[in-house]
């Protein structure tokens, strides 16, 4: 049965004829040598025969033929009669006798297929059925060698047994399944030029015979039972567990980097743009990577300390980093100026604003807020001043005026890291209310519990916001989450 | 287990993305990847807005928020958001508001690195998709087609991914019953410095080309006649053109084929002083691709086959460019699981290599796309109609493909994965991902 890859997978796709001529004689597609692709047009079917038409539905029934007292399926009414029997149930057998029983022929049910046409109808129930998996059907199945994919199960059963067998090797070694990766890598690999500069050119190479599939140039080697290079596809669920699987653990998480973790830099791929960017600013910034730990640090509003709330974090040391001290950046100075002093322009701010809304909806659905804790976000802001979290102690906060500070402090165990971020975006034009958003994110949380966390926490920082509008003066409270 | 995994991977069709409902589903686990690419294409347009607003701050808050969202080693959409959020920050560091950001990225993220392919990296690497595989193949059919009977054949390459494309036609060629022709290959050198890129010389390419020919009993001239996009390959096609006049009329038979492959679009689609570049393509004040298209024309090919990539990356709007790359280009990273291992190269699998330089020139481009302007920008992509329109008023005429090349387009695609497919328009075939659009080729001959 050597029926190869090129014969099995062109009667699956693309010769019609190949497969249909096959189908309606009865034999076994893999058996089919390939010249059959060249034959008469398939499906001549005498016309006197009988032309049945399937709909897809009844076409696939594995079980047309169901008996009454037992429910147990059957393809043909033959079969079903012989159950019969067993139950001794009244059956009959229909009889060969001749001039009784037309012949039948099958129409594909799909309306643009060929043999859609009673005039091209096949010869069997079983070719049809085959032809329109084959033509029409879902290819499940797959090898997993080579990724060749099936629609009857008895293909993919024949490739089984012949995937692999047919590769071509390189004299550098390596293997292809398929030609033309073969053919354009033999063309650059050094194996060739090496080979053609032992020999005269033209003796070495016989003249390229027209002929043969397989003979691809003098050195290639069709071998076989070797196993295809190309690795299978990794199946989906298999990806998304690894990756499950690579999610840091997400508690118990020293906070022994206290003052350090001040940046994103935990060692983690998640180590961010953006993290370290704002943690330039600062002096204590952030190089202390913390290798084995996935783990949380908590940003969190530097205004922490300007409150006379006592900050929900359980650290009692915050430490504070921000963006807008004056060796920081002057963007954030400017920026966050303007943003007090004018009403900023309204309609980004709003539709961005309501967008970070909708995403926290978002995620808070989505996920359980669970991932996300100690969101210390406390902050004062004398709506009538404009000004933001104003520090009398220490000196980088009391520059926050500039409107985007970040605080760092430690979720304790939560094994979180948390990121905050607090802006002043203008609500409304007249009103000098500060919107504050709690961005927080879980950085090591993996690739998949990152979005989710943070929109949590985004809607924590939204309540908060929203409240403070509506009471009107600057009593904001970070809530945990 | 094979059985229910394919039947979840290869549903033909896309889900939820890019759909607008997508934001409304909440709450079921399994589908928080695509909801996900809704919400990041929104925060990357306001992020690109604020961008090009100067709004530096409303700029920062959405960086920081992708910034915490999209991960470089996250799932496939994250990845994208993660090219895309990169380009916006190279952006803003361009702008002069944003300045900071420029020492930051320099300092924190590690930089985009375009791998430079050996030979036979370069290979299989084109080999792992359709995507450039679809062009060689469905081309390679249509210039047979068009050379049979000649016993001279002048390919004029333009092909971005050198001459990948070429071995499998001098093995076709080399096998014709009529005996093989002599092929007469000339290049443009012209696309050094866009990925993928090649470690090795034109020359040396053209070498092994040559070699790999005679090893088949194909006699090959091969040339390089270095040239740009830049100026609508003007000195190339002078250069050909003034050969054939000397050459005279003595070579008629000669067919002259021009393969066009994800290179057209690298010719400018604007005049230098004319910004609406589309509305005067018509015109007599024409762009570079206009001119291309007729210098062309005037070179009277045989046939000219035309394949790219069926998107627009064309608006001088750097918000719509980038609405358009996000819902172009996440098709090759929603592929990219089908055929690269994930993992970050502590597997020791090779995968996790070719996923590195893949993802590398998915972000050059999309770093071009959205940072970059003016002559820099050399990313302009057209979709299939625009060109199409374009190859009409240059005077050529499509013609379609044989039922042969599509059968081997189609069986190519069925080595690849199940999302992969083939759509015919008119006389086009379309390369397709779930049903979208990926690449176009086409055939054109002279319409008179």
């Amino acid at each position: 049965m050597a029926a190869d890859l090129d014969t099995s997978s062109a009667m699956n796709d693309s010769t019609a004829s190949a497969e249909a001529s096959v189908s309606s004689s009865g034999n076994q597609i893999v058996s089919a040598p390939p010249e059959k692709k060249k034959r008469n047009l398939p499906g001549m079917p005498d016309p006197d025969a009988e032309v049945i038409a399937l709909s897809p539905k009844s076409l696939l029934a594995t079980n047309r033929f169901v008996c009454e007292i037992c429910s147990k399926g059957f393809q043909r009414d033959q079969n079903l009669q012989l159950h019969r029997r067993g139950h001794n149930l009244p059956w009959k057998l229909r009889q060969r006798s001749g001039k009784e029983i037309r012949k039948r022929v099958y129409v594909c049910p799909e309306p643009s297929c060929v043999h859609h046409d009673p005039s091209r109808a096949l010869g069997d129930l079983t070719g049809i059925k085959k032809h329109f998996c084959r033509k029409h059907g879902e290819k499940k199945w797959k090898c997993d060698k080579c990724a060749k994919k099936y629609a009857v199960q008895s293909d993919w059963k024949a490739h089984l047994k012949v995937c692999g067998t047919r590769e071509y090797k390189c004299d550098c070694g390596t293997l292809f399944s398929r030609r033309d990766s073969f053919i354009t890598h033999r063309a650059f690999c050094d194996a060739l030029a090496v080979e053609s500069g032992k020999v005269p050119p033209i003796t070495s190479s016989p003249p390229a015979s027209p002929l043969p599939p397989p003979a691809v140039s003098p050195s290639a080697a069709v071998i076989s039972s070797v196993l295809p290079i190309q690795s299978p596809e990794l199946p989906e669920n298999q990806i998304r567990s690894q990756i499950l699987g690579d999610a840091p653990v997400t508690t118990g998480v020293a906070r022994s980097s206290s003052n350090t973790s001040s940046s994103s830099s935990n060692g983690s791929t998640s180590s961010s743009v953006f993290a370290s960017l704002f943690a330039s600013s600062t002096s204590s910034a952030a190089n202390s990577v913390q290798p084995q730990t996935p783990g949380f640090t908590s940003l969190i509003q530097a205004m922490a300390h300007s409150t006379d709330l006592p900050a929900p974090s359980p650290s009692p040391e915050p430490v504070s980093l921000c963006l807008a001290t004056n060796h920081g950046s002057s963007i954030f100075d400017t920026a966050g100026q303007d943003h007090c002093q004018y009403a900023p322009p309204a309609p980004p701010a709003m539709s961005a604003t309501a967008l970070l809304q909708k995403a926290a909806q978002m995620g808070a659905a989505a996920t359980n807020a669970s991932l996300l804790r100690g969101l210390g976000i406390v902050s004062s802001t004398p709506s009538s001043s404009g000004e933001w979290g104003r520090s009398q102690t220490e000196p980088e906060s009391g520059s926050l005026t500039a409107g985007l500070g970040l605080g760092l402090t430690y979720g304790g165990g939560s094994g979180l890291k948390e990121l905050m971020m607090g802006t002043p975006s203008v609500f409304g034009p007249k009103q000098a209310t500060l919107d504050l958003l709690g961005l927080g994110m879980a950085a090591g949380g993996g690739p998949t519990g990152g979005l989710s966390a943070l929109m949590t926490s985004m809607g924590g920082g939204l309540d908060v916001a929203a409240a403070a509008a509506s009471l009107g003066r600057g009593d904001f409270r970070g809530k945990d989450i | 287990m094979t059985k229910t995994q394919i039947i979840h991977r290869s549903c033909p069709w896309p889900i939820g993305f890019p759909t607008p409902k997508a934001t409304a589903a909440f709450g079921a686990g399994g589908n928080s990847g695509l909801s996900d690419a809704n919400c990041m294409e929104q925060l990357l347009v306001q992020c690109a807005t604020a961008v090009e607003a100067n709004d530096a701050t409303l700029a920062q808050q959405i960086l920081w928020v992708l910034n915490n969202i999209a991960q470089p080693d996250g799932d496939s959409t994250q990845r994208l958001a993660y090219a895309f959020l990169r380009a916006l920050i190279s952006r803003a560091a361009k702008s002069g508001t944003c300045m900071m950001l420029d020492a930051a990225v320099a300092s924190s993220s590690p930089t985009i690195s375009t791998h430079k392919f050996s030979v036979t990296e370069l290979a299989s690497f084109v080999d792992l998709t359709p995507w450039h595989r679809f062009g060689f193949t469905a081309a390679n059919s249509a210039i047979l087609d068009a050379v049979e009977g000649f016993s001279i054949i002048h390919i004029v390459d333009l092909s971005l991914t050198h001459c990948m494309q070429i071995p499998t036609l001098i093995d076709a060629v080399a096998s014709r019953l009529a005996g093989p022709p002599l092929i007469k290959l000339t290049v443009a050198g012209a696309t050094e410095d866009i990925p993928p890129m090649l470690d090795l010389s034109y020359d040396e390419l053209g070498a092994k080309l040559v070699n790999f020919a005679r090893s088949k009993n194909v006699n090959m001239e091969f040339r390089v006649i270095p040239s740009s996009c830049t100026d609508g390959f003007s000195s190339f096609i002078e250069e050909i053109r003034s050969e054939q006049l000397v050459q005279g009329n003595n070579s008629t038979n000669e067919a002259l084929v021009v393969n066009c492959h994800m290179m057209l679009h690298y010719i400018p689609e604007g005049t230098l002083s004319s910004i609406s570049s589309f509305d005067a393509a018509g015109s007599p004040n024409s762009s570079y691709r206009t001119t291309f298209l007729k210098n062309l024309r005037r070179l009277d090919p045989t046939a000219v086959v035309l394949v790219d990539e069926d998107a627009d990356f064309t608006s001088n709007d750097m918000v719509c460019r980038l609405k358009s790359a996000f819902n172009y280009l996440w098709i090759p990273y929603d592929t990219m699981d089908t055929f690269l291992l994930r993992g970050r190269g502590d597997g020791g699998s090779g995968g996790s290599k070719e996923r590195e330089w893949y993802e590398g020139d998915l972000c050059w481009k999309i770093e071009n796309v959205v940072a970059q302007e003016g002559a820099k920008r050399v990313e302009r992509a057209e979709p299939k109609g625009r060109w199409v329109q374009r190859m009409r008023n240059a005077g050529f005429r499509g013609v379609g493909f044989s039922e042969d090349g599509v059968a081997e387009v189609k069986g190519m695609l069925e080595e690849h994965a199940a999302g992969w497919g083939l759509k015919r328009e008119e006389e086009d075939l379309v390369l397709t991902w779930k049903g979208h659009n990926v690449v176009f080729a086409t055939v054109w001959v002279l319409a008179s």
